[in-house]
């Protein structure tokens, strides 16, 4: 056993800290909540071209063909910034889906824009009123010869308006299908809606939109399976964001009550206080680990079908869970915008909320563990 | 980064797995006992430690001069896990606190007249340094040693020595300076825990083991039994308690628990029902199962902590222990609750739902958040020394 990292590791992780001090302080994260794109161009283009971009993606499609350890380092780094970035819709889950199903022509033809940092591409995936599990897609697909006919509605689309391509998952009569949907297209609509942190999301209706079998990814009906497989690894990286904002909000913390002062001492010298960050710290570290070794099996090509949910569930618990209680040590200032904690507690709760939220993942565990 | 036993430590473990399934002996490993208290002393255990030393499985990281192996303390944490799997006694004090301690700060006497019977297991310790005044705050400790002619005379009183009622030899601290600062005024001694001036009264508690209280009437000890050197007993004390939760508090019991009750929920029915199909049972289930994963990747953690030598790994120990002793008597929570009413059939009864085991160890889980050092302690120490905040408290 050895939980050290290897020193490629450390310099990725090195690197994506230095490079998010400089191209996404927090007046950056402000100014991008609410904005309709949603990302600093500067920083995806430093992001791009410093590797962090395709950093899963294979070196064939000119990507950096690390693993899913490398990757989860570099999202702890994104998630101790609040970095604002397409990269998991797009580098994570729409290349991932790509590299599990796509044909060799969609390959080529996506694959190296989005490495590059020249094509977006996101999920077209929750409906409302629907839930996460393979029932909850219902958006029409109907197939009329050589093309499908779509019809319906999706929500929590991420940086729709910057992408080149959407994914959509529609139900056909084979079941459910990836279908990569022009955003610009006739019939379709998008409509900005404002998240809790703040990140660009969108509304799409899709009115008799015509696409061509061709922009089906993998064979018919089965969509489903491609996307919970990349999005189970996905989690993992979700969980590692997860880690690295709570970890960041609780060190901002950790220092303000070593010097803020009440009824003449420091806040820290409060064992009820001191307690809090006691508990958070072992949290964090607890999570981390598990985080560590869901992205080590990942990396070794071992299933992360148990490892993932519970490295989401337990990480995005902490993330709530710490930055309520440092809200709690720095107080009044806590709820004012002024001040950083409520952008980490905004996100924390959005975060837990998105992409298998807390009674998803508990359900994916348990039958994990108890229906077998 | 690499969350396996290399191939030398898996060989190990497979060898003491095997070892310990040739040498299944019902009495010493009784699976329905809890193992974070295994305390009964009898001469089966005895004899079960004494195989044990033969393997030479006892003080296997101790140095090689005073008859270890030299060996990273892994291989300690891989042999205690196997002996609580299966239920059996744990390596135990001796190993640890005291041998290390006097491996570290001992005479040449004490060495040579303790470290050889610790290795072949021919002694038993208690360990003192608890007190009605003196629970979490050890530094607080009032027994008195006074200087005299060729020793020290201890009057006073000690709580909780677990072990007490068999132990051979008693590791205790006392003040032997009351006028310098609380920290600088203790040391230890070794004392035969049959010593005249020493009364042991038993004190049941709300789990299975007992533990007591020991009284302190004129009990001489020679100089020779001074561990260390005079004041500086609270530094061996703090020192020898993040050796010692390494020992004490293995991952093994949780991972059990949380197999049993997993085991006992996939078959248990209610109104004719299956209880795992109840949202809220599956629920507990999934959350107990990923925090068991947690309390894993700790016990990793602080296992690599240790490795990488050094100093003790008093953070990682702390984490883990705060954790897992909490999440351990959540399990057992949360396993009544899912049992229901009959839940409070005590253990042993015929009709106590998995043998009445979340019953009996529910009453012995507070002794786990307490014992070796509070939560809070625990708490106090990450505070202190992980996140560097102010001492006020």
């Amino acid at each position: 056993m050895d939980l050290e990292l290897s020193e490629e590791q450390q310099m990725i992780k090195d690197m994506t800290r230095a490079l998010l001090g400089e191209h996404c302080p927090i007046e950056v994260v402000r100014e991008m909540e609410d904005d309709p794109k949603g990302y600093p161009a500067g920083l995806w283009k430093q992001m791009a071209e410093a590797g962090l971009v395709g950093v899963l993606i294979p070196e064939s499609h000119g990507g950096g063909g690390l693993g899913l350890l490398e990757a989860a380092l570099v999202y702890e780094e994104l998630g101790r910034a609040m970095a604002p970035t397409p990269h998991f819709v797009s580098a994570v889950l729409s290349a991932g889906m790509l590299l599990e199903a796509g044909s060799e022509a969609q390959q080529e033809a996506w694959l190296p824009k989005i490495v590059a940092g020249d094509a977006i591409l996101t999920p077209a995936w929750l409906e409302p009123d629907r839930g996460f599990g393979p029932e909850g897609v219902a958006l029409a697909a109907k197939r009329e010869g050589d093309e499908y006919l779509l019809s319906g509605v999706k929500r929590h689309v991420n940086y729709a308006s910057s992408a080149e391509r959407l994914i959509v998952l529609a139900r056909s009569d084979d079941g459910v299908e990836l279908l990569l949907v022009d955003p610009s297209g006739d019939g379709v609509e998008l409509k900005q809606i404002r998240s809790q942190s703040g990140e660009a999301h969108y509304r799409v209706e899709l009115r008799d939109v015509r696409v061509p079998v061709s922009a089906r990814i993998g064979a018919a009906g089965s969509g489903w399976e491609t996307f919970a497989k990349v999005l189970q690894d996905g989690l993992v990286l979700q969980a590692a964001q997860a880690i690295g904002g709570a970890d960041r909000c609780l060190e901002n913390t950790v220092e303000y009550a070593k010097v803020r002062k009440q009824f003449d001492k420091p806040l820290g010298a409060f064992q009820a206080l001191a307690h809090y960050m006691a508990d958070a710290s072992t949290q964090i570290e607890g999570g981390r680990v598990l985080v560590h070794e869901a992205a080590w099996n990942g990396a070794l090509g071992r299933s992360t079908a148990r490892f993932a949910p519970m490295a989401k569930l337990f990480a995005c618990n902490t993330y709530q869970d710490v930055t309520r209680v440092c809200a709690q040590i720095w107080g009044g200032v806590a709820f004012t915008i002024e001040y950083d904690t409520q952008m980490y507690f905004r996100r924390a709760k959005e975060m837990q909320l998105s992409w298998w939220d807390t009674p998803y993942l508990e359900e994916l565990v348990a039958a994990d563990v108890l229906d077998q | 980064m690499d969350f396996d036993f290399s191939p030398e430590e898996q060989k190990f473990a497979d060898e003491v797995e095997q070892w310990l399934t040739e040498n299944h002996d019902p009495v010493v490993m009784d699976p329905t006992r809890e193992n974070f208290t295994q305390l009964a002393d009898t001469p089966e255990r005895r004899d079960f430690m004494k195989k044990l030393a033969k393997q030479g499985w006892l003080g296997m990281s101790w140095p090689k001069e005073y008859g270890g192996q030299e060996i990273e303390g892994v291989y300690e944490f891989i042999l205690n896990e196997a002996l609580s799997r299966h239920a059996a006694p744990q390596i135990g004090k001796g190993v640890g606190i005291i041998g290390k301690t006097l491996i570290r700060h001992g005479s040449d006497f004490l060495k040579a007249e303790f470290l050889p019977k610790i290795l072949s297991a021919e002694v038993e310790f208690a360990v003192g340094y608890s007190e009605p005044e003196a629970g979490s705050d050890a530094a607080n400790m009032q027994l008195k040693a006074d200087k005299v002619d060729g020793g020290w005379n201890l009057n006073g009183q000690k709580m909780w020595t677990t072990s007490a009622h068999f132990a051979d030899w008693y590791w205790v601290g006392a003040r032997t300076d009351p006028d310098k600062p609380k920290h600088d005024g203790l040391s230890l001694f070794l004392i035969p825990m049959d010593h005249a001036g020493l009364e042991i009264q038993s004190l049941p508690t709300i789990g299975k083991d007992t533990t007591n209280q020991v009284f302190f009437t004129d009990v001489f000890v020679p100089d020779e039994y001074l561990v260390g050197k005079r004041g500086q007993g609270f530094q061996m004390i703090a020192e020898a308690l993040d050796l010692e939760r390494f020992t004490m508090f293995t991952l093994s019991p949780i991972s059990e628990r949380t197999r049993v009750l997993v085991d006992w929920a996939k078959t248990a029915t209610r109104d004719d029902k299956p209880i795992r199909e109840n949202p809220d049972t599956r629920r507990l289930i999934a959350n107990i199962v990923t925090d068991t994963a947690v309390a894993k990747a700790l016990s990793t953690r602080f296992v690599c902590a240790a490795k990488a030598g050094g100093k003790p790994p008093s953070i990682q120990s702390s984490q883990y222990k705060l954790f897992t002793t909490t999440l351990s008597q959540r399990v057992c929570d949360e396993a009544l609750d899912i049992t229901g009413a009959a839940g409070t059939i005590r253990e042993g009864q015929d009709e106590a739902p998995i043998r009445g085991r979340f019953e009996g160890a529910y009453r012995a889980t507070m002794n786990e958040t307490v014992g070796g050092g509070s939560s809070e302690i625990q708490k106090n120490i990450i505070a202190r020394r992980h996140l560097g905040l102010p001492k006020n408290f």
